[in-house]
């Protein structure tokens, strides 16, 4: 039996992890947060972090308990609106990113 | 040329057919624009289509300036104007071709697909308008489709953008040739261009 969930392309996956960053503010989100909000295994949560930071999209802080935490760079945040307005474009014309 | 009867009326349509051509450029770079941040290839259609579209308008633009260019110098504009008519009726197809795969949902049904790769050899008919307004009209249906299951307002823009553009069409061909009616048929055009630019510039603005 197939499987109902709707696909997710990378990009969305990795804008969902950026939109649960953002949510969490200045503090930035812990990567537990980010895995059950993106809804990923550690593997690929890893992989896509480790992404992101390369692309300065997000940056990583430590803790005071030695914990890490992500929050989002300037040009994470300008990509979001970008992303945002292509999203609006595509959705008026039907076509799903 | 300045003292030809009708001539505010052409320098009217060439205006509002430049505007059109523009707004649909702008389109088209917004949509590969999209392509390149997502890799959706639907958008790589849909910038395609309305660059075939502006090509096509700009394409009557400067053949109606040269047809008047040639009356005036006495040669003979038959040829001329059969070319001018047949590329802009035929590239309009296509872009709308193109706007049937790019909205088509991702799991379209291929029979339907198969059926309007069928309307294809209908190209070489010199009636061009009744062909653009068959694969518009499905066009339509996909936009209205989108809209109801979405309620999104942008979405709203584009059903009725596409909705001028095939009146438009349905306004031309019921004209037969009668002013008014043509006028109407590039009043509709301009008109759906307009609305596709106020998406456009909605789903810009917003956050």
């Amino acid at each position: 039996m197939k499987s109902k969930k709707p696909y997710r392309s990378k990009m969305r996956i990795l804008v969902d992890m950026m939109r649960t960053i953002l949510e969490e503010g200045e503090n930035g989100a812990g990567p537990t947060k980010i895995l059950y909000a993106a809804n990923l295994s550690h593997d690929r949560l890893t992989q896509y972090i480790q992404e992101l930071l390369e692309k300065q999209m997000i940056a990583e802080t430590q803790l005071e308990d030695s914990s890490r935490a992500y929050r989002l760079t300037e040009k994470g945040e300008e990509f979001l609106k970008e992303f945002a307005r292509v999203e609006r474009f595509s959705e008026a014309f039907g076509i799903e990113i | 040329m300045q003292d030809l009867p009708g001539m505010a009326l052409i320098r009217f349509d060439l205006i509002l057919e430049s505007v059109a051509a523009i707004i649909a450029y702008l389109i088209s770079h917004n949509a590969n624009k999209a392509y390149h941040m997502t890799g959706q290839k639907k958008l790589s259609d849909l910038s395609t289509g309305f660059l075939v579209l502006c090509a096509a308008m700009f394409g009557r633009v400067i053949g109606t300036i040269y047809f008047f260019v040639l009356m005036e110098s006495g040669d003979d504009v038959s040829l001329m104007i059969t070319v001018v008519t047949i590329a802009y009726g035929g590239m309009k197809i296509m872009a709308y071709i193109l706007f049937v795969f790019s909205t088509l949902p991702a799991k379209s049904n291929p029979i339907a697909e198969k059926g309007l790769l069928l309307a294809l050899p209908a190209l070489v008919d010199p009636n061009l308008d009744f062909v653009a307004i068959i694969v518009l009209l499905v066009v339509v249906l996909l936009s209205s489709r989108n809209y109801l299951s979405s309620r999104s307002k942008y979405a709203l823009y584009v059903f009725l953008g596409f909705t001028c553009l095939l009146l438009s069409h349905l306004a031309a061909v019921l004209s037969m040739d009668e002013i008014g009616g043509y006028l109407l048929s590039q009043v509709l055009q301009f008109l759906g261009f307009l609305l596709l630019l106020v998406m456009l510039l909605k789903a810009g603005r917003e956050q």
